[in-house]
């Protein structure tokens, strides 16, 4: 575990070093996760100018649900996004092997090989947004329901990563990645809506129950909304532990399907 | 003439075939619109709630303009042009277009069409399949005219579509990566571009200032004329003037990167 640690600690600090070095590239990749930001809270603003309610949540509800979502995307982007996205590529072309050379986990030293400061930097004003929306509530969350948050959203990145796995893992099937990373963000699409939108049975069974894109930002702000609920807690921790194990099989069984730089 | 024409149209079958052998990564792609549309379905749905109409459409003519933009994203916008154009200069793959009698733009513009003829194609398969479920949402408005006049703005469109990948594949000049410059695009074009919600929805000031810039003329406009958002035969005349104009500017600009681009490139090897 601790060597572990030791590893992650090591390529944060080389992404730091590299970061640094290309300030200006750091600059245009904050602008460009900022802008994305923008647009989502652009678009509750436009739909919110010509109706009060969307699925009986409140304009700052949404920007709290949204808020919610982008944290958590956040922290994926910065933590896992560039080494992932680059393991597609480097399934493609061969090299791949280098990292199957390294001595530890594949998927770990493929999945941290990247930090993305901008990602990071970005959490925090994903943070900012909730922070906002909750006082503009007028909500007065109490330690647990912090605590449950906190929880939650690290369940959620969990599960980001469990789906971003899944897809790119695609590409030892497929004989490229391009386009498939794209369903990561068809799913986190839905990270967006809030569950009460899902009115037909075949897409409340689908993207509600079956898949995890929904609970995985509604529960956390449903618990600053409303309060703890155990049946909550447990649907996302489980979901979080059932992905995870789902992921990781179909990384390794896509694994077994890498022939080195010929495939 | 014609044997100009015949460079760029072996160049449009090569990339015919360049593009068959990644069709399943377009039927994927095409696969996953139909979760964005999902999407749009839910929270539209959601939204018009005991609402008949938002900014004076109903839910199905606003879902027929989110279905409508899904077709012509496959028909004629730009997917990785840019980056295949980054690379081409990165690689020093432009040398040998330096060396022959073929322009690059129209070599890479031919390779465009062919990519957007298969994804194009491809991304009819997953609407078809979805269509028993689509086609009660589908209202389009039945006047001929919006087919003749939609598709010449849809050619111009794809014009648009190329010329700004284009320019950003040109960047590569002067920059080593242009990743960012292309994402932070994105971000502006999904919103000006209508991607996320119908630029109609805008206050009227904002709506104004976005007629003017080429992201409009990208999806929007023809969009908006084949779903009948836009009717006014006034506007869709100024519509063309302005996305006309756009096209030239784009042109312009484009040559022009190239011909300094190439000041600042150094081809080595052989």
């Amino acid at each position: 575990m601790m060597y572990y640690l030791r590893v992650w600690a090591a390529s944060a600090r080389y992404s730091l070093t590299r970061a640094m070095m290309f300030r200006g590239d750091l600059l245009v990749w904050s602008l460009v996760e900022l802008f994305w930001m923008g647009v989502n809270l652009l678009t509750i603003s436009v739909i919110y100018r010509h109706t009060n309610s969307v699925a009986g949540w409140t304009k700052y509800e949404m920007m709290l649900l949204v808020g919610t979502s982008m944290l958590i995307q956040r922290f994926l982007m910065g933590f896992f996004w560039s080494s992932l996205f680059e393991m597609g590529r480097n399934v493609r072309s061969g090299n791949f092997d280098f990292t199957l050379a390294q001595p530890g986990n594949v998927l770990f030293m493929a999945s941290t090989r990247k930090l993305d400061l901008d990602g990071l930097m970005n959490a925090v004003i994903a943070t900012a947004v909730v922070v906002y929306s909750v006082r503009q509530l007028g909500l007065h969350p109490g330690p647990l329901e912090i605590a449950l948050y906190v929880f939650f959203i690290l369940c959620g990145i969990v599960i980001h990563y469990s789906v971003l796995v899944l897809s790119i893992s695609m590409v030892f099937w497929l004989s490229s990645a391009q386009g498939v990373e794209g369903g990561y963000f068809s799913m986190t699409e839905f990270s967006r809506l809030p569950r009460q939108a899902f009115q037909g049975i075949v897409s409340r069974t689908l993207f509600v129950y079956a898949l995890p894109v929904v609970i995985v930002s509604n529960a956390p702000a449903a618990t600053l909304l409303h309060g703890f609920n155990p049946a909550l807690t447990l649907w996302l921790a489980g979901s979080a532990a059932v992905w995870f194990t789902v992921a990781i099989w179909t990384f390794h069984r896509g694994l077994r399907r890498y022939s080195s730089a010929s495939s | 003439m014609l044997r100009a024409f015949d460079k760029y149209r072996h160049s449009f079958l090569i990339g015919l075939q360049g593009n068959l052998i990644y069709r399943w990564n377009f039927a994927v792609r095409g696969f996953f619109s139909l979760f964005h549309l999902a999407v749009v379905f839910i929270l539209w749905g959601a939204a018009f709630a005991g609402n008949d109409q938002l900014g004076g459409f109903s839910l199905n003519q606003t879902l027929t303009y989110f279905v409508t933009l899904v077709i012509l994203t496959f028909f004629i916008s730009a997917f990785n042009e840019d980056y295949q154009i980054s690379e081409d200069i990165r690689n020093g793959l432009i040398n040998q277009f330096l060396l022959k009698p073929i322009n690059y733009f129209g070599y890479r513009f031919s390779i465009f069409l062919a990519a957007r003829l298969v994804s194009g194609a491809l991304i009819l398969v997953p609407l078809l399949v979805a269509f028993p479920i689509l086609h009660s949402h589908l209202t389009f408005p039945t006047e001929v005219w919006r087919l003749a006049v939609g598709l010449p703005a849809m050619a111009l469109s794809a014009m648009i579509q190329f010329s700004i990948a284009y320019c950003f594949g040109m960047l590569t000049f002067w920059f080593l990566d242009i990743q960012g410059f292309v994402i932070l695009s994105m971000a502006v074009e999904s919103v000006l571009g209508g991607q996320m919600f119908p630029l109609d929805l805008l206050p009227g000031w904002a709506y104004g200032i976005a007629r003017y810039l080429p992201f409009y003329y990208q999806l929007y406009f023809p969009a908006a004329i084949f779903t009948g958002r836009i009717s006014d035969p006034n506007l869709i005349a100024q519509g063309f003037i302005i996305q006309t104009s756009w096209v030239a500017i784009l042109l312009i600009v484009n040559q022009a990167l190239w011909s300094r681009g190439l000041r600042r490139h150094t081809a080595v090897g052989g």
